[in-house]
């Protein structure tokens, strides 16, 4: 157990409660401690930022154990995670309700399916508790290869592949934009369907309706 | 019936209906007949000439005129093919109140447009999508429709537009028709689609199958039987060898599958037999797909792999020998090049067996050695080739009995001069795709047939073939034309210039694939994985006739052999000799102007248009042709064809050839079938015909014990109670008081989002559908409630450009309670895990780090997880309990900006201008609003570009269109 620092803001802190939930012993990169019993989360993961799990299994015994939870939580934190494990093969009357919950309760629901993967999403929120989202943002600088692979794959049923062999083949973007439909069903792994949604993707106006 | 009978017509008619029907056969009349005066699923044997029946069935009603009739599930050269025939038939019947068809298919169409259209009444071709619209906005009322006509009625599930537009329309229309045809017997009896839940999805109670072995049909196509000759070609030993090595290969595949998930899997069936067949794959993965993340990537990789080894025997047979090779080291090349460096585990297995060393070897021996001479097939090359290096160049057993099969027309066809039975007297070769057509094109021409009468043939020895290196100018063309003079059987000549190709291409992948490599090791980019094809580079040598200098060339450059590793020496020999190859054929093309390649790419297809697949003419004509399903009828209605080659087995077309003589008695037509025996594609065509029968016999055992259901449509029927209930408004507590309002719940669902399931499915939960186009956000679900979908292809994409952060920032200026829905796919397994590699804990780059991002980066947003779209659909009804009906008109209103209307957008080129370098979400406006498409934007100078988006950005645009490799 990495308890080298206790009481420090870089720790998940985690309720008693949760003395024995399998996914702890996932929490491998990150250094966690128990918390106070009076912690009204089960997981602390930052200043504004709680967490609280439920297991379905446990769940379909107790309905009315997570309201309970909800009413103590409190409106001080920004945001409020609730962690789900799906451990039982029949979701589908639980997971509306469930989700009906969270727009009621402000809750930002996540589902995991093994105790490693609810632990990864723990690790997870502390890691990049301070990370800006630029990863997941629309990013300028790409590569060449990568941008034409992406605007052609745009074009449905076109893979990677075919994006490559397409300008491989003509030689430039420009060259197979402007290439007769006879011609690109020459190119290895066109078939006819493919050019003609490619021709229609470029040759068909911006705008519908004109 | 009688309704629609213009009384003009005599009654002596052999058929009631009034129009003139194009159907000559007996089973032809007595089905259109049956569906004329019922409504049913007509289950055809193919070949049999659906399509004829069905634009019959059109013509019928178009010719009565007052009619609006739907055509639903046509592929557009359907659709195509069906107005053709439709437009053609109104001249014969001269019928005045006819109007053909009209095809509806994208929504260039504005609304009001549509609108009037629809108005006039007549036959109408609408893409699905555009037809839900239409029916939920009563811009096409329900009652106004006459009937429905599907096709392809095998894909109508539960779930398709086609059924959503089918319950729209029973809904309001009890009386109009419904009549779907099908020619797939098979997909009625497998799976998940037994016949009874079809005719449900289909509004229908009865059905009506027409197996090649029913009674009339039998009894009309013995009228008259097609003279058949069957050639069965042997293998060469070379052929056979590697045959027998793939299905080793398959062999061993399945049973490394077996061994890794017999707990899981019902494998009886899986056995080479059935591994040879194109829907093995997707049984595989049905059986597969719900714990698709819990088997190994091993076993992932081997259905890949099988796949792959599946289409290598095909190519076997189709393929020269020299693209036979050049796709085995695409095959190799697509191993040895990931994304990031490999690891030898992560190679195919069966790469690994000794029949694999056999294919390559043998494979590679067949276009030549590395020893002298033991075979004479061609001439002596000494400046073309490095010394020690032999073609060998093995033509195709097939193309010599082509070559006899010609001649003996040829002679026929001259004793048999002046013999006038109906027939033009034209050949046709058939074979089974357009590459195979070119090559049989290609052969034919440059083997240079004999002349009229000639009869006695000389192997030419093609001593001009030294020309190969100064053939690339103009003069090879007419070089050719006179050789045509002399006869030759030989293929050498286009052998020859296919190994040409062949050195090429191997010299501009070594360089694409550094160029790509390089780029890959800088991004990240998830390349073609094993399973990818880097094969089908091999279109160099499919470009045919074009003299070499109007190919596009690469410039020189070191030609950087990419690495082949793994899969033995052998392959590394080849690599170095081909670089070798390469460095002597830079000498022998010594400049070329690039810049030039440009135009003639453009220009080069439309020179060889006219001769596209005419090959020459000796007083007849041959025809090469690739079968193209229900269109080749009218191929031979149009050719006449006195012989027909079948270079490939069709089982359709020998039922189109049997249709054709029964339906003119006085035409000769002789038949020669050709195929490989003892090879898989004999093995193919006989388990087809087998398959399909089968397929009827448990069709009709079914439709015999089938228990007729009569509640059909009651679904449609509401229950008021259920009703009553569900619009009690729960939200007024208190003094138990409730109100009930009559308002149903109302989803506005964006008209993209028409491509998927879901609007279907809320549809039949009775909730009402406005379809409009959104700016923000797929689902509105009350005023507050705006739900983003993403299935979870979706999902990985938009993380990936970004697109789902965007929309997550205005769903959250614009809604108070923003969700994102993330729907995984019925049947398929509900985890997130296949898609993270867990064993490394979640890492920076996978879908779960993401989801944690976004959900930091926006508290505010809510998700949804949902399994199916039926579960979905669930959710909505739970999350609109109590809620207010959102507004259509501001929900259309949100997000646009100032003065800007909500028009439609062609989704797939705004979505691909998007991606473009250099444009964004600020200027991309500009470029939509001063240009038309992206054909004409590629084509813009810089300067041009630079006035709608700025500099900088002009020139990444303009680099993005004309930088070359």
């Amino acid at each position: 157990k990495l308890n080298k620092s206790a009481g420090a803001a870089s720790n998940i802190l985690v309720s008693p409660r949760q003395k024995g939930n399998p996914l702890l012993t996932y929490i491998k990169t990150i250094p966690w401690e128990y918390g106070p019993p009076t912690l009204a989360c089960d997981y602390l993961l930052g200043p504004s930022t709680c967490c609280l799990f439920l297991s379905l299994k446990y769940h379909k015994l107790h309905p009315s154990y997570i309201f309970t939870r909800l009413q103590t939580l409190g409106p001080s934190y920004n945001l409020r995670l609730l962690l789900v494990l799906v451990d039982i093969p029949d979701h589908s009357t639980v997971l509306p309700v469930l989700t009906r919950t969270c727009l009621l309760h402000n809750l930002t629901l996540f589902l995991s399916w093994t105790a490693q993967e609810a632990g990864g999403y723990l690790e997870g929120f502390k890691r990049y508790e301070h990370t800006p989202p630029t990863m997941i943002m629309e990013r300028v600088a790409e590569d060449y290869a990568t941008r034409v692979t992406e605007v052609i794959t745009r074009v449905r049923g076109v893979n990677s592949t075919d994006a490559t062999t397409l300008v491989s083949t003509f030689g430039s973007v420009r060259r197979a934009v402007n290439a007769a439909p006879e011609e690109v069903l020459m190119v290895g792994g066109w078939g006819q369907l493919k050019v003609n949604r490619w021709r229609r993707a470029v040759t068909e106006p911006f705008k519908a309706g004109g | 019936m009688s309704t629609t009978e213009p009384p003009t017509e005599p009654p002596a008619e052999p058929q009631e209906i009034a129009v003139k029907l194009s159907l000559p056969l007996a089973y032809q009349q007595e089905i259109f007949h049956s569906i004329r005066s019922e409504d049913q699923l007509l289950i055809l044997a193919r070949g049999l000439g659906l399509i004829r029946i069905i634009t019959n069935l059109l013509h019928s009603y178009d010719a009565a005129g007052d009619n609006l009739v739907l055509i639903v599930g046509a592929s557009e050269v359907e659709q195509e093919w069906i107005g053709e025939a439709l437009a053609e038939q109104n001249f014969i019947s001269k019928a005045p109140k006819a109007r053909g068809l009209k095809i509806i298919t994208t929504d260039s169409m504005s609304v009001e447009g549509r609108r009037k259209t629809y108005a006039k009444g007549g036959i109408y071709a609408v893409t699905s999508r555009i037809l839900q619209v239409d029916l939920l906005t009563s811009l096409l009322p329900p009652e106004m429709i006459t009937g429905i006509v599907v096709l392809h009625a095998e894909r109508v599930t539960a779930t398709s537009p086609e059924a959503f537009i089918l319950r729209l329309f029973r809904q309001k229309n009890s009386s109009g028709f419904i009549k779907s045809f099908s020619d797939v017997p098979e997909a009625f009896c497998s799976g998940f689609s037994p016949l009874s839940t079809m005719l449900r999805n289909l509004h229908l109670r009865t059905c009506s199958l027409w197996p090649r072995f029913h009674v009339t049909i039998s009894e009309s196509l013995e009228i008259k039987k097609p003279e058949v000759i069957e050639l069965n070609i042997p293998l060469s030993d070379s052929m056979l060898q590697i045959q027998t090595s793939i299905l080793q290969c398959i062999e061993a595949s399945l049973s490394e599958l077996k061994k890794g998930n017999s707990k899981e899997l019902d494998m009886a069936e899986w056995n080479v037999d059935s591994a040879l067949h194109k829907n093995f794959d997707s049984v595989v993965r049905r059986q597969l797909d719900p714990v698709w993340h819990r088997v190994s990537s091993k076993t992932r990789g081997i259905v890949g792999d099988l796949k792959e080894l599946r289409e290598m025997l095909g190519y076997l047979l189709s393929y020269d020998a020299v693209s036979f090779w050049q796709y085995l080291e695409g095959v190799l090349a697509a191993q040895s090049t990931g994304p990031t460096g490999q690891t030898k585990s992560s190679q195919s297995p069966w790469l690994f067996l000794d029949a694999a060393q056999v294919i390559f070897s043998t494979a590679k021996s067949r276009v030549y050695t590395g020893i002298l001479p033991t075979d004479s097939t061609t001439s002596t090359t000494s400046s073309f080739i490095p010394a020690g290096l032999q073609p060998v160049l093995e033509e195709l057993p097939k193309w010599r009995e082509l070559s006899s099969i010609l001649d003996e027309i040829e002679q026929e066809a001259f004793r048999n001069q002046g013999m006038n039975d109906g027939s033009y007297g034209t050949v046709l070769v058939m074979c089974s795709d357009a590459k195979e057509c070119r090559q049989l094109r290609e052969y034919l021409q440059s083997a240079g047939r004999a002349t009229g009468g000639e009869g006695g043939e000389t192997i030419e020895i093609s001593d001009d073939d030294d020309d190969s290196d100064s053939e690339d100018d103009n003069g090879g063309k007419e070089k050719e034309k006179e050789r045509e003079g002399k006869a030759t059987h030989s293929a050498a000549h286009m052998m020859r210039r296919r190994l040409r190709g062949y050195l090429s291409w191997k010299r501009d992948l070594a360089r694409f694939k550094a160029a790509l490599n390089e780029a890959t090791k800088a991004s990240s980019l998830p390349g073609a994985g094993p399973g990818g094809n880097i094969q089908k580079r091999n279109q160099e040598s499919f470009r045919g006739r074009a003299p070499a200098n109007k190919r596009r060339r690469m410039r020189g450059g070191n030609s950087a052999a990419g690495s082949s590793r793994g899969a033995g020496g052998s392959v590394q020999t080849v690599e170095e000799i081909a670089s070798a190859m390469a460095d002597l054929w830079r000498k022998i093309q010594p400049t070329e102007e690039e810049q030039r390649a440009k135009q003639e790419v453009a220009v080069d297809p439309m020179e060889d248009m006219e001769d596209y697949f005419e090959l020459f003419e000796m007083g007849n004509l041959v025809v090469v042709h690739p079968f193209r399903g229900d269109m080749d009828d009218r191929l031979l209605e149009e050719l006449r064809p006195r012989w027909i080659v079948m270079y490939n087995p069709d089982t359709s077309f020998v039922r189109r050839v049997e249709v054709y003589r029964s339906s003119h008695e006085e035409r000769q037509v002789k038949v020669f079938f050709m195929f490989y025996g003892d090879s898989v594609e004999e093995q193919r065509f006989l388990s087809m015909v087998r398959r399909e029968k089968d397929a009827f016999s448990r069709l009709v055992k079914e439709k015999a014990n089938m228990a007729i259901t009569l509640t059909t449509d009651d679904s449609l029927l509401d229950d008021p109670q259920e009703i009553f209930l569900r619009t009690i408004n729960t939200r007024i507590a208190g003094g138990g008081l409730t109100t009930a309002t009559n308002v149903t719940p109302r989803v506005i669902v964006d008209i993209r989002e028409f491509r998927s399931s879901l609007p279907s499915l809320l549809h039949s939960r009775r909730n009402d559908i406005v379809p409009v186009t959104l700016t923000v956000g797929d689902y509105i679900l009350s005023p507050s409630i705006c739900v983003e979908r993403k299935s979870i292809k979706d999902l990985i994409q938009s993380f990936k450009n970004g697109r789902l952060y965007t929309q997550c920032e205005s769903m959250c200026l614009h809604y108070s309670q923003p969700m994102v829905l993330i729907e995984f796919e019925q049947n398929k397994s509900f985890s997130l895990e296949p898609f993270a590699d867990l064993s490394t804990g979640i890492g920076q780059n996978d879908l779960q780090s993401k989801m944690v991002l976004l959900a930091i980066a926006f508290p505010k947003i809510r998700f949804i997880w949902s399994s199916s779209p039926y579960q979905t659909a669930e959710i909505f009804e739970e999350l609109k309990k109590g809620g207010e009906e959102p507004n259509p008109d501001k929900a259309v209103a949100i997000g646009l900006e100032e003065g800007e209307g909500p028009g439609a957008d062609n989704q797939t080129p705004m979505d691909m201008l998007r991606a473009v370098p250099g444009i964004n979400g600020k200027n991309f406006r500009n470029v939509v609003a001063e240009v038309e498409s992206l054909v004409e934007l590629s084509n813009m100078e810089e300067e041009e570009i630079r006035a709608l988006v700025g500099k900088e950005a002009a020139r990444k645009v303009h680099r993005f269109f004309n930088k070359t490799f």
